[in-house]
This record gives structure tokens, sequence and C-alpha cells, in this order.
């Protein structure tokens, strides 16, 4: 303690020096403050180092048998004598706020320490009241450093308790001799187990909706299909003879984008191989069916596969119906 | 003998009006701002009956309450008992709490003046031979007993480390499913935190974070340091003065004990 006093002494008093070396400006030569620099920035990093080396090596400072606190104070004091700025001297402040911290708690340890509680022992003793069975364990190593062996008995927390019991005036506390009285009130758990109820019924009925829409969207194009090369053998048994044109077929006079969607579902149709595209004398398409039989001869793997792209723009529509003069839809909107 | 009466009744309502406003703005302060001679006149607008009834409701909400030994706040008691009979909140609270000292010998105290939240503790001497109060409980104390013991012992402070390698020594590990505690961790850390038996604070500037161990305000009401010397000294087979500075702070009982709770 002493020690320490004579540091901030000393701060005082080169505090007082640095105010009148401030208050005369005239006596900074500047050469004199240039040679300075060199060995005040060496101090300022001695100091940093010095408060570094405090806080990495917290606990070995604490230690009631290590000096370590000390030695580093003492060097802080050597250091102070080099320390002649404003600069340095914040840092020696800084430095010493660290070390009586330190100290502070180290003076608390040793509080502790004077006396003769030892932690070790208490639970000795507790393990002890609690009637610990040692024999149980005798002939195992104790594998956990310094740890008690030996078999706790079932009622060893409650003996403590008991025994604890009668050092607090601890208010008893009722029950009901109907079980015991919940305070957490059951509207709460209604509440929850409705809503989880209601999580439940929307993820079921969330995948249940999925699967019917994906099902029917890939039905509605099959449906769709089969319908449309239902009306195409039609009228092709109406008029064997005639080829069905491929425009009077797929155009719906009314719609363009019916137009659009007969054209797509007749694309599967001549996939499958049920019907053909041809040009017709005049160049210009038709569509027929291919014969069941015939069909069944063909083997689709080894038939080659042509693609063809039709755009199809709402003027071309336009002028189409127009052309064709096409007034009935050949299929009609399902 | 009717006639002053319903004329006093009268008087009352309408003083009882313009608090009830207040009391819609700032439920704490009105009651905090209730003088003697207002919640006499407030008194006299409940039937004498009503009143003893909702004395009788706060004694069994308290009793109920204190089952999780978790303290009780005052804003809760006016909200869920007293209701409209906040106007008369002081004299209700105080018959209350002559009805558990003189039928239950219970104390009700207050532990947190500025938030207002109250516990109760037995005002009783405790007889050694009643065990009857055996329950799950009881091992708890017995766990709390340590900790306070451990925390008076090492100078009313103990890191956090240094009641887990106690706690260890005495076959309970932190993050293990203890089977008569459960989540141990948690018992220690919150639930005796919650009841105020513990206070469980950072210690600044510590990286990575550690945490140490006080009295709460609760264990200064139901125990004391002498009552806990008393224990670690009868465990360890020691006479309580040989623990010469801990017996020596353990005399300064009361200051002792109003210091800490006036933090």
């Amino acid at each position: 303690m002493a020690h320490r006093r004579s540091v901030s002494k000393s701060t005082v008093v080169e505090g007082e020096q640095q105010q009148q070396e401030d208050d005369d400006p005239v006596e900074g030569d500047m050469a004199e403050m240039d040679g300075d620099d060199g060995t005040r920035r060496q101090i300022r990093h001695q100091y940093r180092e010095l408060m570094q080396n405090i806080q990495n090596n917290r606990e070995d400072m604490l230690s009631s048998r290590s000096n370590k606190l000390t030695e580093t104070l003492e060097e802080a004091n050597k250091l102070f004598a080099g320390v002649s700025r404003a600069r340095e001297a914040a840092l020696d402040a800084q430095f010493l706020v660290l070390a009586s911290n330190l100290g502070k708690e180290k003076a608390n340890q040793l509080h502790a320490d004077m006396t003769v509680f030892d932690p070790t022992s208490f639970a000795e003793d507790l393990l002890s009241f609690m009637g610990i069975n040692r024999l149980e364990n005798a002939g195992s190593d104790s594998e956990d450093e310094g740890y008690a062996t030996g078999f706790l008995p079932g009622d060893a927390w409650k003996k403590v308790g008991m025994e604890a019991d009668t050092y607090f005036r601890r208010a008893p506390t009722f029950h009901y001799m109907l079980g015991s009285f919940k305070t957490d009130p059951p509207v709460v758990r209604q509440k929850i187990e409705r809503q989880r109820k209601n999580k439940e019924e929307e993820k079921r009925a969330m995948p249940a909706q999925l699967k019917k829409m994906n099902e029917s969207h890939q039905e509605a194009t099959e449906k769709e299909v089969e319908r449309i090369l239902g009306f195409l053998q039609t009228y092709q048994n109406q008029d064997p003879d005639s080829p069905i044109s491929f425009f009077d077929f797929v155009i719906d006079p009314q719609s363009f984008s019916r137009t659009v969607e007969n054209i797509f579902h007749v694309s599967f149709i001549i996939r499958d191989g049920f019907a053909r595209i041809k040009l017709d004398d005049d160049k210009l398409p038709v569509i027929e069916p291919v014969a069941t039989d015939s069909h069944e001869q063909v083997d689709k793997d080894n038939q080659p596969r042509y693609q063809g792209v039709i755009s199809l723009s709402h003027e071309d529509w336009k002028e189409i119906v127009r052309t064709f003069e096409i007034t009935e839809p050949l299929i009609p909107p399902p | 003998m009717t006639q002053p009466r319903r004329r006093r009744a009268g008087q009352s309502r309408e003083t009882s009006v313009l608090q009830g406003e207040d009391a819609d703005m700032d439920n704490d302060s009105f009651i905090q701002t209730q003088t003697p001679t207002q919640v006499q006149k407030n008194l006299a607008k409940h039937s004498s009956d009503q009143v003893s009834l909702k004395v009788g409701e706060v004694v069994q909400y308290l009793l109920v309450k204190d089952q999780k030994k978790l303290p009780i706040k005052r804003a809760d008691i006016v909200r869920n008992v007293l209701k409209e009979f906040k106007d008369i909140y002081s004299e209700v609270l105080l018959r209350a709490k002559k009805l558990l000292k003189e039928v239950f010998g219970y104390e009700l105290v207050e532990i947190d003046v500025k938030n207002h939240t109250y516990i109760l503790v037995n005002s009783l001497e405790h007889k050694h031979e009643d065990n009857l109060r055996v329950d799950e409980g009881t091992a708890k104390l017995g766990l709390l007993t340590i900790i306070l013991s451990l925390i008076f012992m090492k100078g009313n402070i103990a890191k956090e480390v240094t009641v887990w390698e106690m706690l260890r020594r005495l076959r309970i590990e932190p993050g293990d499913k203890h089977p008569e505690f459960g989540d141990v961790k948690k018992l220690v850390t919150d639930e005796f935190v919650k009841q105020k038996y513990l206070e469980y604070i950072k210690i600044p500037n510590t990286e990575p974070v550690e945490y140490e161990f006080r009295w709460g305000p609760r264990a200064f009401k139901e125990t004391s340091k002498m009552k806990i010397l008393e224990f670690v000294s009868k465990i360890q087979h020691k006479d309580p003065k040989s623990w010469t500075s801990q017996y020596r702070e353990a005399q300064e009982r009361l200051p002792a004990a109003s210091q800490a709770s006036g933090h």
C-alpha cells in the first residue's frame, strides 16, 4: 500500500512540474523536444507492454503465492522516473487503475484465505453428513483427481435440506389435499392446444390441396388431348376421303388463346403418333388420324421424330380466320 | 342512523370518481398517494363484510403465490384480487398482514421498496423436531444452503466457477440432469435467482463473461449470516467462533442485513 501511495504522490508532483512547463512555452526548446521524442515513445511502449502483461496474466497476478503484482508496480515506478509529459503520465495513471483493481481483488481473496474456510473440506464434511458410503467404491482408483468416491444414499439431499430448514425462517407452503394446485391458468393451455390443432389441420390440408391441383392439371391436359383426338377421328369418319385442314381444325375464330391451346394439345396427338400432319396439293397443312391398326405396327422408338415450331401471332390468327373464312370452331370449348 | 351514513357514502363516491380517473392513468402512483384520510373515506363505501372478504382473498392469494417462493408484486395483488377495492389497498394489505401474522405466524415482508414486491417469512422459531415439511423443496433448500454458505464463507461473493467446483464435489454437474434437481444450472442461476435467494451478477470486463453469486434479499430475510455460520459449523464440527472474521461479520447482523437489502 505504502508503495502505491508513493507512486501516486510522485504522479502529483510530476503533474505539477508538467503544468509549470506548459505554463511557460518559452522553455520548450525545439531541439530538446526532438531528442525526447524517441525516449518518450519508448516509455509509452513499455507502459503498454506492462498493461498488456497485467491483463494477460490476471490469474497469476491474483495468486497469493506470487509477487508478480508488486514486481510489475516496481517496474512501472522505474519507468515513471523517465516521464516528463502528460501523455506518459496519463498512461501511468491508466496502469495504476488496472493495478489497483487487481490489488483490490487480491485483497478480497486474502480475506477469504486468512480464514480457515476450505471449500474442499466443507464438501467432504457435507458428503459425510449426507451419509456417503465410502466403502462401496473403495477399491477403484480415484479417476477424477481428489474427488471423493463413494455411494450417496437416495435421501442424501433431503437430509441436508431438513437440516438446512432449521436455519431458515421459511414460510411453509400449503398444498391441496386433492392434488397440487396449478397456478398457471388453464385458459392458456387450451389456447396452445387449439393453436396446435389448427396448425395440424393446415398441415394436413395443404399437401392434399396441392396434390389435387397437380393431378387435375395433368389429367386436364390428358383429357383434353383425348377429347380433341375424338373430334379428329369423328370428322375423319364423317368424311374419310378429304383431309381436314389443320387450320380449320385448330383455329377457334372466337378466341386466340383457345387456338393456341388447341395447337398445344394437338402437338401431343402428333407426338404420340395418333395423327399426322402433311401438306396437301396447295401446300397447306392438313391433319389426319393414323388408323389404329396401322398404328400398332409402327414401332414407336424406330420412328424418326420431326419437330416443327409453329409461330402464330395474334395478327396471323386474325388473317387465317379471314382467309379461311372460319366461323365456327371445330373443337368446341370444353 | 341511516341518514348520516348515506350522506357520507355519497361524499366518498364523489371523491372516488375523481380518483378512479387517476387510477386509470397511473395505478401505482395512485396507490402511493393514498392518504390515511382518503382510505378511511373510501373504506366507508364498501361494506365491512365485503372488506373482510377481500382481506381473506388477499391472504389466500399470498399463500398460493408463495408456493413457488417467487416474490409477489403489489401490482399483481391489485390487479388479480383487489380490483375495484384498490382504493383501499393500504388498509386491506394492513389487515391481511395482521391476519397472516396472527393466524399463520407469517410475516409479510417488502423486499423491494422500489418495485413493491413482497415475500412471506415464517415469524415463528423453528422447532427441531417438526419435520412435517419434507417435500421436493427440502432437497433444493439443502443445495441452496450450501451455496449460501460458500458465498458467505468466501467473503460474501463467490465466483460461478467456485460454486460449480464445490457442487461437483457433491456429485452435481451443471450440464447433467440430476435425479433430484433436474437441470441444476437452471435451478441455481434461474430459479434461486428469481426467488431472490441468490443474485447472479456478471463480472465486468471479463472475456469470456464470468458471473459471481451473492446473497439475494430473500436469503437475508429467511436466514442470517449467523445462522449460516452455525450450519457450516455444525457440518464441519467446529465452533462458530473459530471462523473469526465471519463470526465478527455475522454479529453485525442488523446493519449488514439492511445494507444488503438496500442494493
